[in-house]
This record gives structure tokens, sequence and C-alpha cells, in this order.
């Protein structure tokens, strides 16, 4: 691990896209670092955060939005990197496909990595183009391994833990 | 055909503003997308641009200011650039300008798999922001 780090934000409750927005533009004047590693956190964090938001098994039903997932994000600052960090409830048969996605796009150099997107993107339903595509963006953003843990909780639920680093020096 | 206009609301930063001019063909969308249910917002678009470019044959001149976008709406950029497409392929005249923050270091990369993946050129102009 890159020690020594530095929360800078934590957040745990229903994620909606005001919060999104909020968090996103405020974390922009927040963060010091050269313009290109803000806007890469900035990307990186929309789109993790989304994904609790959209597919997290905890929704939050009293807010009047498309995507109110219950989950939580970091974000920390270490030595040569900051890291973006999310936890949300998933249904447990999803675990072993998030775990075989990631893997996939931990495996494959940038080239790869973009015609994969390109494919999944192509194929994927205008109304809900899923998950695996976020993870793909981040990992051509961050250049960075991905890292991902399923926990499991009970026969019907697992939690899920996503990680994604952005350097702090522009590649 | 009437124009498509839809402004900006500063407390909604997650959509952009667009303004297709029915007049001219000059068709600009700018700001940052990433709204919920992006399809419900690109539909109309998608329509405008399917009886404009496509149906009605017209000249069609467009300007992305995108400063950010998500992978939904990257997915309905896609369907905006085959619309485009069929208009280039049907012989009409189809100009795409995309203007780009210069400290943006993954742009060049993004609008270049939707030249692959559409067989569409995309000029790209830098503006500092």
């Amino acid at each position: 691990m890159d020690i020594p780090k530095e929360n800078l934000i934590s957040y745990h409750g229903p994620i909606n896209i005001d919060l999104v927005s909020f968090i996103s533009n405020y974390l922009k004047q927040y963060i010091k670092a050269d313009n290109s590693v803000i806007g890469r956190i900035y990307k990186v964090l929309i789109e993790l955060i989304q994904n609790v938001s959209y597919y997290s098994a905890d929704q939050y039903s009293n807010l009047r939005s498309f995507g109110s997932g219950i989950g939580w994000f970091r974000i920390d600052a270490q030595n040569e990197c900051f890291t973006i960090t999310t936890g949300n409830k998933i249904l447990k048969e999803h675990g072993p496909i998030l775990l075989k996605n990631s893997e996939e796009i931990n495996a494959l150099d940038e080239e790869a990595l973009r015609d994969l997107k390109r494919k999944t993107r192509s194929q994927a339903n205008i109304r809900d183009i899923g998950a695996h595509i976020g993870l793909i963006q981040t990992g051509l953003i961050t250049g960075n391994n991905l890292e991902i843990k399923v926990e499991p909780i009970d026969n019907e639920f697992s939690f899920l833990i996503i990680s994604a680093s952005v350097n702090k020096t522009n590649t | 055909m009437k124009s498509l206009m839809i402004e900006a609301i500063p407390d909604s930063p997650y959509y952009p503003e667009v303004n297709f001019d029915a007049s001219n063909g000059v068709c600009l969308i700018q700001g940052e997308s990433y709204m919920e249910e992006a399809y419900k917002f690109y539909m109309p678009l998608l329509d405008w641009l399917k009886e404009f470019a496509v149906e009605e044959n017209n000249k069609v001149t467009l300007n992305v200011m995108l400063t950010y976008f998500n992978t939904n709406s990257s997915r309905l950029l896609l369907d905006m650039f085959d619309i485009l497409k069929k208009s280039v392929d049907a012989g009409n005249v189809v100009e795409i300008n995309w203007y780009y923050e210069e400290d943006d270091p993954d742009i060049m990369d993004e609008v270049e798999d939707f030249e692959i993946e559409t067989g569409l050129e995309i000029n790209m102009i830098p503006f500092q922001a």
C-alpha cells in the first residue's frame, strides 16, 4: 500500500444525480493537482459512483430519481496517486461476473481495452448500458489496474468494493 | 422543420445545452453530459437529426463542445454519429467539429474511437477553458 494517505472525502448514504454533480464539482476546487489529474479524478469518480447509484442492490425509494442507490465512496490522497473507492451491496450472482470482467480489464493493454470498449458500447442497450463499460472506461482513464473485492453477506447478497487509482503524475 | 433548442440549466450541469438550427444546419451541443436515463434526453436529438439530415438530406455542421460526457452519454453520441454517417453515405454534406480542452489527456482517444466505429472524420479543434 502506498502510504501515508489522507482521506479527502468520504460519504455513505443514498447517491443520486444531484449528489454526484455536487461532489464532483466540489472536488474540482478542493483537490490540489494538475488540471489533467483533477479531470481524471472527476471522470473516474462520476463513472464509479453512478454505478453505485444505478446498480446498488440497496435503493433508496423515497428519492424521486432514477438511480438512488445506497453505498459509500471515498477519495484518498496517497504519495503517488489518488484513490477513488466505492462500496455497495449487490446480488450474489453478480459477484462472479464483476470479478471476471475486472480480471479481463486488468489483463488487457490500452489498445485491447479500447477495442473492448468500442465493442461493449456498440452492443449496449441505450436504456441501460450496464456497469461493465464504466469499469472499462475507468481502466482506460487511469491506466492502472482496478482493485475489486466481493465479500459475501448472506445467501442473497454480497458486498462489492471497487478501487481505482489516478496517478499524480500525468501520463 | 423547427429548430431544436435546450437551454443550459445552472442547477443541473449534467445536462448539456443544445441548439440545432434548422435554418442553416449548424448544430451545437455544449457543456457536460452525465444525466440519468441519458436516452430520454438524447432521443429528441436523434429524431431531429434523422429527419433533418437523413430524410430531408440537409447539410449539417455539428459542433461538439462537451468538456465531459460519461459512458452512458457516449453510447448516445455514437448513435448521433451513426445517423450522420447515414447522411454522408446518402451523399449529403456533414461536417463535425469537436472542440476540446487542451489539458484533457484522454479526449483524442475518445474521439478517435468514435471515428473508428463510425467511419466519420471529426475535426479536432483545441480551446482553453
